[in-house]
């Protein structure tokens, strides 16, 4: 149902920004009665309901239509061989972020208001606060242009090695996790000691156990439950984060591929590319309900 | 949701509500003064807002004006050196302040409020109202945000004006879903119930009782926002969506002076201080906040 | 590096240009064409003498070619390897069928896939390449073309008279391809035998073998696959194209780049020397300098290396940067409906045109464009001054002189006295104007707007609108100031038929033509001069016409003229990048090797 009020929207919203993409993609050819042929060939001339109808009808049959643009590829195709791109950097990203994230949230929160805390406190906000552009070109320079470690563009597919996949990733993805790196351990850092003072923890604790089974056993698990709950949130900052990344690393991801279709009016390819992002969206949110039933037996859905 | 309302629960006339307020901003100020780095925080800020207002005055160039030699390093004459078209960059900085900060500042207010209004009148009456609104909330909350600021600066074009919608707009469903979840959770306390019982008019029970106690976590997402807002105009500035140079903000001298920065470091690394600088603040501050307020670390997320 | 001496070099080139083409004129001034015997225009590959004049007539002979040491070398003995290339300034290549592509930086990589019937070489000559010579029929109507045997296509197919009547037919067709206007002038093909054709043209074109036919920048008769166009859909076909090229898409994902593979079948056995090449798109220019730096691309093609990276790469010396004058202009166009800008009608004495207060700041714009800052801070330093749309490229047209003779000249003293009398003195009273301009072209409309600002004390706000958005405003003329230009001009018609006609395909197409008679300019003078050199067969006279219309455009102020560009090719120092495949504009990699 949201998905379906989604596409209409967004149909209609993109017809109502200006610029007209036959125009521009044939201003070079000068011939306006080419253009009028290739409106007509694409049925954009037609009145506005009726390619609504059109689209709608070719949707449910799983067909999104083809790019206004160039070799008229199909919508299903950019959009399949963009996913892998966008969910590679995605959950690398992610993966760093945790990875960074759960260690410096727990010692934040066990050594609360000691160096190390104000430390990682700090190298948090400083994480959360660079522009991840600027970041991203940073890491270029240094990681790319000087020092020749990592490559500085593009995208190679897992099938074609996994070290030739991450290689390609690492600096991406790190420019793209570090935001959403401090978000987290700031997340667990506070219900780690939100645990710390809950009355099993302190039984635990009476109980003779040793700190480290303690932290590992009894209360990581029961901090990460609200981890768990921004892990759709998550999808949307890091939807925003890959956008900007993508475009740094010329890697034609999702988020890419939303944002020239934007720019150049690829009506076709926008629709079809938010109707994915919007899907995977509502999927992720569903996931995320899921997996707290499973984690906290207490929560129940109604 | 647990909130901070054992204070509030025990007021019962407006005029205690608005004299318990005063003594919390006291007491709020005081904590401020004694943490190190929320006082760090708000003398930073005070030092931005200082820089915006009297920009004209303090900035030793005319921020537009290009008749200086073209990336030259920092020296006596150029405090932070100058940018690729040769303009004073301390100047520019401190004249971006203002943009920078009426945009952070502007957007979240827009959000805030607009969303505030949505969110109360959803959670307080219910019903109708409440099933509409929350049906468009979970349509935004379906498009990733940086998306829509996106389609908005394509459908309005550039321009601060156009940017500062673009952006609120994108903000707008996280206020309105805390706002409801608030009003949902303050509907049924005892107080509120008794306000009703002795006949109470909606506007004034929303007014007088929901709203204050509402107060502390919107103000810390609006502190948090704040910090988004800013970071999402430097990266519309990084897409070429952003303002026009002659009225900069830091994140568009960032995004110009990207393709620099390995030439010319200053370019890079003072704009995006700045940023870090105000981000870091705002953080602070609201961290001082939310410890002070009691608000758990979910909320800025959610 | 400043770009100065070209000009003395241009000047003392000219001289040496003339005298060759004078003594290659010495007879028959009576033959239609371009006064040359047949014999001597008629390919595989025509004389020099015929090359100089034919260059001439078609604009396309430069200083460049009479360098010495530009002609054919053998390439160095090595062969073999895999070139990795960074595509600049974009994201994917979105088709490399000839029939679509609309962009220089599609038929780079097409020029190396597909062939065409002549090549432009790097003298700018057109070359046989399908075509192993021609015929020209006495009134320059009729052209026979007797086609190379033994050519196949990279899916085996072989190669005759028919692919070249398909292809005629499936690019006239507007359905099909989006160059049907390219080949208006052809009347007819017709197929003599399998490996000779006959082109009927409606009126002799003195372009057509250097535009019409070339395989590159020519696109409507660069030859395609029956077979594979048969087999293949559209989109398969635009994305991997099929044809007898030097070498073959193997692979090509939108985003993920083109990978191009020897074609062994190719019909000179000696080419290509790479076994391998793969194309990266890239974005942004960071990292299409950190790429190069860090040894993971080695040579830079698609859109113009980013001026403010020339620099760094000439101080690094494992690459090399190879400049030479770009075919284009660039220049700022000023609406004449706008009240404070009118100018209704051009057809008037410039005598008369000076009295008008628009006019007046029309020209006070133009006279207020220093030129050499703008070059300096917009295109670090890289680009020549522009009066007019004839480019430095076109050697033999190009008019040196104009920076002095031009009614444009920099003159901020004589501007601000126009601006004067034309009742707004140091700008008082002037409207802010808007100036429209693509978020890429920001920076350098922020130094026009600086540099008018600072000359006339008038206020220039920028109105960045995407490209789409901008052609429509452009075209229906909202706009009060717009920052546009023109590239791959090889021929004064780029130029001068494209943009200084009033029947310009560009001149406000979509103004509201009750209001406005014509969209930004509009000289009979300029309309009869243009349409005449189109078909002036001797040089000379073409010449002559080129430069009048030329001189009153910028006179009377058609638009305010910027810069031309350069042409600069960046590559590895163990990429050879032999002189004879370096097309302005092209990156032909089929004599490339790695060392």
């Amino acid at each position: 149902m949201v998905t379906w009020i989604v596409a209409t929207l967004v149909f209609f919203m993109l017809r109502a920004v200006p610029g007209d993409p036959l125009v521009a993609m044939l201003f070079d050819v000068g011939d306006p009665a080419a253009a009028e042929e290739l409106r007509q060939k694409y049925g954009l001339d037609r009145p506005l309901f009726i390619q609504y109808v059109k689209w709608c009808g070719l949707l449910l049959q799983g067909d999104m239509g083809r790019s206004i643009y160039g070799s008229r590829v199909p919508v299903s195709t950019i959009i399949i061989e963009a996913l892998p791109r966008t969910i590679s950097l995605a959950l690398l990203a992610f993966a760093i972020a945790i990875g960074i994230a759960i260690p410096a949230g727990i010692i934040a929160a066990l050594r609360k208001n000691s160096f190390l805390d104000h430390a990682t406190t700090l190298l948090a906000f400083l994480g959360l606060s660079m522009p991840d552009f600027w970041l991203a070109i940073m890491l270029i320079i240094v990681f790319a242009a000087n020092l020749h470690w990592l490559p500085a563009i593009g995208y190679v597919p897992i099938s074609q090695g996994v070290w030739p996949w991450l290689k390609h990733l690492i600096l991406p993805a790190i420019a793209a996790g570090t935001a959403f790196s401090a978000i987290i351990a700031r997340m667990i850092r506070s219900s780690m000691l939100e645990v710390i003072k809950t009355d099993y923890i302190q039984v635990a604790r009476a109980k003779g156990l040793r700190k480290n089974t303690i932290t590992l056993v009894h209360a990581l698990p029961n901090a990460l439950i609200p981890v768990i709950t921004v892990m759709g949130i998550a999808f949307a900052l890091l939807m925003a984060t890959t956008v900007v990344i993508e475009n740094v690393f010329s890697i034609k991801g999702l988020g890419r591929v939303l944002i020239q279709g934007i720019l150049n009016r690829d009506y076709p390819v926008v629709q079809g590319a938010i109707l994915v992002v919007s899907m995977i969206f509502i999927f992720i949110n569903l996931l995320v309900d899921i997996l707290y039933t499973v984690i906290d037996p207490r929560i129940r859905f109604e | 949701m647990q909130l901070a309302t054992d204070d509030a629960s025990r007021v019962d006339s407006p005029e205690d509500v608005s004299l318990l307020r005063r003594s919390r901003w006291t007491d709020w100020w005081l904590t401020v003064m004694h943490d190190k780095k929320a006082l760090a925080g708000l003398v930073i800020l005070a030092v931005f807002v200082f820089m915006g207002l009297f920009a004209p005055l303090i900035a030793p160039y005319d921020p537009n004006d290009m008749e200086y030699e073209m990336l030259a390093p920092p020296s006596r004459s150029h405090l932070l050196g100058t940018d690729d078209l040769g303009r004073d960059l301390l100047s520019r900085i401190i004249h971006g302040t203002r943009i920078s900060f009426f945009i952070g500042f502007t957007t979240v207010a827009l959000a805030l409020v607009s969303g505030v209004f949505l969110g109360l009148t959803a959670g307080y009456y219910g019903g109708w109202r409440d099933h509409l609104i929350m049906r468009y909330i979970d349509l935004q909350w379906a498009f990733p945000n940086f998306i829509i600021a996106v389609y908005m600066v394509a459908v309005f074009g550039t321009g601060i004006f156009n940017l500062t919608i673009a952006i609120s707009l994108a903000y707008v469903d996280d206020f309105a879903r805390l706002a409801r979840g608030m009003v949902l959770t303050i509907k049924q306390e005892p107080y509120v119930m008794a306000a009703r019982a002795m006949g109470a008019s909606n506007t004034r029970i929303m007014g007088t009782y929901v709203l204050p106690n509402a107060t502390a976590p919107l103000i810390v997402q609006a502190t948090v926002s704040v910090s988004y807002a800013i970071l999402a105009e430097a990266a519309l500035s990084f897409l070429g969506l952003g303002v026009e140079s002659t009225t900069p903000t830091w994140g568009l001298i960032l995004a110009e002076g990207r393709s620099f920065i390995s030439r010319a470091w200053w370019v890079g690394v003072f704009p995006g201080l700045a940023i870090m600088l105000t981000v870091l603040s705002i953080n602070f501050l609201g961290d001082a906040l939310r410890d002070f307020m009691d608000v758990r670390e979910t909320q800025d997320l959610m | 590096m400043k770009i100065k001496w070209l000009e003395s070099f241009q000047k003392d080139q000219q001289q040496k240009v003339s005298a060759e083409l004078s003594d290659a004129y010495d007879f028959d001034p009576r033959d239609p064409l371009f006064g040359l015997p047949r014999n001597d225009l008629e390919g595989p590959v025509m004389s020099r003498r015929a090359v100089l004049r034919l260059l001439a007539a078609t604009g396309a002979l430069t200083a460049w070619h009479m360098l010495p040491g530009t002609g054919i070398r053998p390439a160095a003995a090595a062969s073999g390897g895999t070139l990795t290339a960074g595509w600049a300034g974009v994201g994917e290549i979105v088709t490399l069928d000839p029939a679509q592509i609309n962009q220089v930086l599609q038929f780079q990589i097409a020029s190396n896939v597909l062939s065409g019937l002549t090549h432009i070489d790097s003298d700018l000559v057109a070359r046989g390449d399908l075509a192993e010579s021609w015929q020209v029929s006495a009134d320059g109507t009729q052209y026979n073309f007797n086609l190379r045997e033994g050519v196949t296509f990279h899916n085996g197919d072989k190669f005759t008279a028919d692919d070249v009547l398909f292809t005629y037919n499936r690019s006239r067709d507007p359905k099909q391809s989006i160059h049907s206007r390219a080949i208006s002038n052809v009347k007819a093909v017709e197929k003599i035998d399998d490996y000779t054709v006959r082109f009927r043209l409606k009126s002799p074109q003195a372009s057509f073998l250097v535009k019409s036919l070339e395989r590159a920048s020519g696109r409507a008769m660069t030859i395609v696959s029956r077979g594979a166009l048969a087999k293949m859909d559209e989109t398969d076909y635009g994305m991997a194209p099929v044809g007898t090229g030097p070498f073959r898409v193997t692979y090509h994902q939108l985003g993920q780049g083109v990978v191009l593979e020897k074609f062994d079948g190719y019909y000179d056995p000696e080419r290509p020397k790479l076994d391998k090449v793969v194309i990266k798109p890239i974005i942004d220019t960071e990292p299409l300098a950190a790429a190069l730096e860090a040894g993971d691309t080695q040579l830079i093609g698609g859109n113009p290396v980013p001026a403010e990276l020339l620099d760094r790469f000439q101080s690094n010396s494992d690459l090399v940067v190879d400049i030479v004058p770009g075919p284009g202009f660039q220049s700022l166009w000023i609406n004449p409906w706008h009240p404070h800008m009118r100018v209704p009608d051009f057809d008037k004495p410039l005598g008369d045109l000076m009295k008008e207060k628009g006019f007046k700041v029309r020209l006070a714009i133009a006279k207020a464009l220093d030129r050499k800052r703008y070059i300096k801070q917009a295109q670090f330093d890289r680009g020549l001054e522009a009066f007019g749309t004839i480019n430095p490229a076109m050697g033999f047209f190009f008019d040196t002189g104009i920076n002095e003779t031009s009614n444009q000249a920099f003159d901020p003293e004589a501007a601000r006295r126009l601006m004067a009398e034309a009742g707004y003195p140091d700008g008082k009273g002037f409207p802010a104007l808007k100036l429209l301009t693509t978020p890429a072209n920001r920076r350098e409309s922020q130094v026009v707007a600086n540099i008018l600002k600072k000359n006339l004390n008038i206020k220039i706000e920028l109105d960045t609108k995407d490209f789409p958005v901008l052609i429509e405003d452009f075209d229906a003329m909202r706009w009060d100031l717009v920052r546009i230009g023109s590239g791959g001009d090889y021929d004064p018609d780029d130029g001068l038929v494209d943009w200084m006609q009033t029947a310009s395909k560009f001149n406000g197409s979509k103004r509201d033509k009750s209001k406005q008679a014509f969209g930004f300019f509009s000289e009979k003078e300029v309309d009869q001069l243009v349409s005449e050199q189109r078909v002036v067969t001797d040089p000379e006279a073409r010449r002559k016409m080129v430069r009048k219309a030329n001189q009153i455009t910028s006179d009377k102020v058609t638009c305010a003229f910027l810069f031309h560009p350069v042409d600069a090719l960046v590559h590895h120092k163990r990429v050879n990048f032999p002189d004879v495949s370096r097309i302005p504009g092209l990156v032909d990699l089929d004599r490339v090797t790695l060392s």
